[in-house]
């Protein structure tokens, strides 16, 4: 029984990440019904299944108690302790890590947050997959990975694999997932200063915060661009420079608009008009060619082609 | 009888009330010289030197000149390839360097101000690379002008135009469709590819070049006609298969177009010479994109896979698909009537070299001029994509993280806008920016074609039919509330480039199976075929082709597949040239030297006569002007035995560039020798009688490549003469069979 629960808890926790991650509207959901469980009550029961499950797991680990539906195999068929044991860590981290998404989901913070988490969770996971035998020379990778046609470890893992893939986080954090880089660290100081001013300003006519701002904004932007060069960017720094140009441009309408349209049309018409210069003055003052007609050389007897053709011409 | 009607030509059609008054000086007052343009000779002249050439080559030589052959094939697929491969990456880096200039400026003075100066710099650079690729077009090789397309048509129909296969000819034209792509006019680099491949089949198969002088002494025996038309109809598939990734579509390239000759065996040699072509650009490019041995970059324009579900579609689409076609059809036929009226103008007022090098830089500096004022005031901004594939996005007045989407369209090599038409996902034009694109790109094409610069049509056609096709798409799904019916715009973008391009050149076999070789996509045939065959019946009603129309205002005597219907009762009679200068078996060198000198013999064989006036044989003027340069006369002969008797060989290292008559000197001693042209003339000419009928002489031409007819009474006696010319000069116009007349050039 416990071992079908434990399924079910772990699909649901999937059900929850495609769900978050796939539609917007459901996400701001997410992060709300995280804060305030009782705004969202449809939500909320999926939510508590999956906290309710993860208590559970406990007592499955131990494989003399799944006996409810399933009678036991011999203990040749049955796994390990070992790999059993690496199981029951995996999906520990593989909760905490999830349980760590979603909240960051937005505002973006996923790499800032959840970088140990991941690096944590892909050390058991590489150890479940690793071919090297463990203790009683038994390899997990083909008890836990391989042995049924669902392969569910594997899809679970390969889920948030590919959430970290897409994320671009690496690029964020130092080597050992620790915190984030150097370039990150800067970045956001300049981006805090930026919103700090935007906080500043932000009553009252906007002129002032153009003015004001420009300075930082400018900055954080030519260095955005420059990391976008060298592809150094996470979504957490794309998403929040996403939202500062949006301010930037759209709330606060700072960017450049308008400009000199009479100097553009002024020249574009001049350039325009010289064709129509050119062609008059070439038909009127170059000569005209003509070209010679081949006459064609026909036999005189019939001569009653050429009758017509004089006749007309 | 009395329903033909007489066309007067081209250059008194224009003001139809000076017509009448224009045209007799121009008939009588005119100076009959020998025209240029001449028929190739595709049949065999089996003279005596011929049979004993073939009595002495061994079983061996025969085996060794079909591997040369096969060997050819293969030089001249590997040599397009890297010709398409060095066009490519030329482009692509001039054309970056360019717009990245541009698109820093722009940057510099959207905030600065003075966008004004972005747009002289954009008008300027556009001017002065276009100046260039003008400029060694018109003054050093007119005949590299245009898309080189209706050139090779005319050749592999038989129509040998001056300096159309030479090397300086290739030189220019791959020079000169950089600079015009860079330039960003409205122009593709593919019709020259195809011209390219078949300058290069027609100088690697005779295995020297006259214009470099050197000679390597190799495949002496494909000197001729004959060989030269198989290996350039190699050279052009090869082209099409290194421009389009194409090589199916080469092979159906070449045999829509010299279908007249062909066999089996040249069929497999130039599918040879296409695959080589496409696999040598593959590789080189996969080096190129430092991923060496990837060979998915089959052609120079690259459609992109059509693979994903959106793409896929239904029976009920296919009427939708059809109602394109005509639009297409509709559309390339009024581009056909404009450009033609634009043509003849420019043939009239726009011949010196040097105007039209400034008129071609005129279209350069208007066309960057349009494209800028309308990336100015447009206000669709798309935000970037997270892959960025636009190549150069332009932010001008939009928000920060954003890009202008007018821009993605005028701001890129045309390739490149094609590309993204087809395949960026939903939502990144609106109508309103399509339909300007559309608007203007179709009369800036339609400026473009025609100028003296070496570019294509294929892409612009392209570009205005995925642009135009996309608006359908975009409509389509406006107008249904259930959007999910019509997912994907980029699906009516191909149909729509495809009714476009069928519209315009009217190519059938050919473009359909170069649709679907480069979209990659086998499920897509029936309905581009559909789409092209609504859109060549819809515009062959308002007009022709424009590669015919070219053709037709160049005056080439160009014969169709057919001969025109309801001209059986026309004989050879009416049709044949008459009389005809007949050269006697055994000729005074005098009477030979008189003839060939004569301008009022526009002809380039000779029927050769016994006394009474019997037909026994053929010459060409171009056997009797290597016999008089090597004075073959009967008293030489006699006096000095020893004398190296003359040989095919002698013939062919005259090959293709036969000297004047006036450059041959003959002394008043010798014009009173004689000449006997038994062993070199054809002596078993094609001959029809009287009242043969007009198509039955047509099937001769077009079947057998003939090049003189010779017309016949009962007693064999010699009575005219048909050549291509006679033929050609028969249409079926509005009102029945009209007779064109063909300037000269």
């Amino acid at each position: 029984m416990s071992l079908h629960r434990y399924e079910l808890g772990f699909l649901l926790i999937i059900l929850n990440i495609y769900s978050l991650g796939l539609i917007d509207a459901v996400n701001v959901t997410a992060s709300d019904s995280a804060a305030n469980p009782l705004q969202a009550p449809g939500y909320q029961s999926h939510g508590s299944s999956a906290v309710v499950s993860s208590p559970v797991y406990k007592p499955a680990v131990d494989s003399s108690y799944s006996i409810n539906l399933l009678s036991s195999f011999p203990e040749d068929v049955e796994i390990s302790e070992y790999c059993s044991e690496l199981l029951r860590l995996f999906g520990q981290r593989y909760v905490a890590y999830v349980n760590c998404l979603i909240p960051a989901a937005r505002p973006v913070r996923v790499c800032q947050n959840c970088s140990p988490w991941y690096n944590s969770l892909s050390e058991v996971f590489v150890n479940i997959s690793s071919d090297q035998l463990g203790p009683g020379n038994v390899s997990c990778r083909d008890s836990i990975l391989r042995s049924d046609r669902l392969m569910l470890v594997f899809l679970l893992y390969g889920n948030l694999d590919t959430i970290w893939e897409k994320s671009n986080c690496e690029k964020c954090v130092t080597k050992d997932f620790k915190g984030p880089n150097n370039d990150t660290l800067y970045y956001l100081t300049l981006l805090n200063q930026t919103i700090t001013c935007f906080e500043k300003y932000k009553e009252g006519n906007h002129t002032e915060l153009c003015k004001n701002c420009k300075n930082t904004y400018k900055e954080l932007n030519d260095l955005y661009s420059g990391m976008e060069k060298n592809s150094t960017l996470c979504i957490d720094l794309e998403d929040s420079m996403n939202m500062t140009r949006k301010l930037w441009s759209k709330d606060f309408g700072c960017s450049y608009i308008g400009g000199e349209t009479i100097p553009v049309i002024a020249v574009s018409s001049f350039i325009l008009f010289l064709p129509i210069i050119f062609y008059l003055s070439s038909f009127l003052h170059s000569e005209q060619k003509k070209r010679k007609l081949i006459h064609p050389k026909r036999a005189k007897s019939h001569n009653s082609l050429m009758n017509i053709q004089d006749k007309q011409s | 009888m009395a329903n033909i009607t007489k066309k007067v030509s081209w250059s008194s059609r224009g003001d139809e009330s000076g017509a009448a008054g224009e045209e007799t000086p121009l008939l009588n007052g005119s100076e009959q010289s020998r025209p240029l343009r001449q028929s190739l000779d595709y049949d065999n002249i089996e003279n005596q030197l011929f049979l004993e050439e073939e009595r002495r080559m061994s079983f061996m030589a025969f085996r060794c000149l079909e591997i040369s052959r096969w060997v050819i094939c293969g030089l001249i697929g590997f040599l397009t390839g890297l010709i398409a491969c060095f066009i490519d990456i030329a482009v692509e880096q001039l054309a970056g360097l360019k717009y990245k200039l541009i698109k820093e400026n722009i940057v510099k003075f959207t905030e600065a101000g003075g966008l004004s100066i972005s747009l002289l710099l954009w008008a300027a650079l556009n001017s002065f690379c276009v100046m260039f690729g003008a400029i060694i077009v018109a003054f050093f090789e007119p005949i590299a002008a245009g898309s080189g397309i209706p050139q090779i048509k005319c050749f592999l129909n038989g129509v040998k135009i001056p300096r159309v296969v030479r090397l300086k000819t290739l030189v220019v034209k791959v020079v000169g469709v950089i600079f015009s792509v860079v330039g960003g006019l409205a122009v593709g680099k593919e019709g020259p590819m195809i011209h390219s491949g078949a300058v290069l089949a027609a100088g690697v198969s005779q295995g020297r070049s006259t214009s470099l002088k050197r000679d390597f002494k190799i495949f002496e025996y494909f000197r001729r006609d004959t060989e030269k038309r198989d290996f350039v109809s190699a050279g052009a598939a090869a082209g099409v298969s290194a421009a389009f990734g194409a090589p199916v579509g080469g092979v159906l390239f070449s045999l829509e177009e010299g279908a007249s000759f062909w066999n089996q065996m040249l069929t497999w040699r130039i599918f040879f010479a296409s695959m080589i072509s496409t696999f040598t650009l593959n590789f080189f490019l996969s080096i190129y994109h430092n991923k060496p041995g990837d060979l998915s970059n089959p052609g120079l324009i690259n459609f992109g896979r059509f693979e994903s579900e959106a793409m896929e579609y239904n029976l009920y689409e296919i009427p939708l698909f059809i109602a394109m076609g005509a639009i297409g059809g509709g559309l390339g036929a009024f581009f056909n009537f404009l450009n033609y009226w634009l043509t003849i103008f420019r043939i009239r007022y726009v011949h010196r070299p040097c105007l039209q090098v400034m008129e071609a830089m005129l279209v350069a500096a208007v066309t960057a001029t349009v494209a800028f004022v309308m990336i100015y005031f447009s206000t669709d901004c798309q935000p970037l994509g997270p892959d960025h594939t636009e190549e150069y996005p332009l932010q001008l007045f939009c928000a920060d993280g954003e890009y202008n989407s007018m821009a993605t369209t005028f701001f890129n090599t045309p390739e490149r806008s094609v590309r993204s038409l087809f395949h960026n996902p939903t939502g990144t034009y609106n109508a309103l920016t399509l339909g300007l694109f559309t608007l203007t790109y179709f009369f800036l094409a339609c400026w473009t074609y025609g100028l003296a610069v070496s570019a294509g049509v294929f892409i612009p056609s392209l570009l205005i039919g995925a642009a135009w096709g996309r608006l359908c798409g975009i409509l389509l799904a406006s107008t249904t509330s259930t959007a999910s019916l019509w997912t994907d715009p980029g699906k009516y973008a191909l149909i729509g480039a495809a009714a476009q391009l069928g519209g315009i050149v009217r190519m059938t076999l050919s473009l359909t199976v170069i649709m679907v070789e480069a979209t990659g996509n086998v499920t897509y045939g029936l309905p581009i075929m559909l789409v092209l065959m609504t859109a060549k019946i819809v515009g062959d009603y308002f007009q022709e082709g424009l590669y015919d129309l070219h053709i037709k205002l160049g005056s080439v005597p160009f014969l169709h597949w057919e001969a025109p219907a309801t001209s059986h009762w026309l004989t050879a009679r009416e049709v044949m040239s008459s009389p005809v200068t007949c050269l006697n078996r055994i000729e005074k060198v005098g009477t030979i030297v008189d003839t060939l000198s004569n301008t009022s013999t526009n002809h380039n064989g000779f029927p050769v006569v016994v006394q009474p006036a019997k037909l026994c044989g053929l010459i060409l003027r171009s056997q009797l002007i290597v016999l008089l340069k090597h004075k073959v006369f009967v008293e030489l002969a006699r006096s000095r035995l020893t004398q190296r008797k003359l040989q095919l060989k002698d013939f062919r290292d005259a090959y293709p560039r036969f000297p004047p008559i006036q450059s041959i000197h003959v002394s008043q001693d010798e014009r009173e020798c004689m000449m006997d042209l038994t062993e070199f003339m054809n002596p078993t000419p094609y001959t029809v009688p009287q009242d043969t009928s007009l198509p039955r002489v047509f099937k001769l031409f077009r079947a057998l490549g003939l090049r003189h007819l010779v017309v016949v009474d009962d007693d064999n006696r010699v009575v005219g003469l048909v050549t291509r010319k006679d033929l050609a000069r028969y249409h079926v116009g509005k009102h029945g069979l009209e007779e064109l007349h063909l300037a000269q050039t």
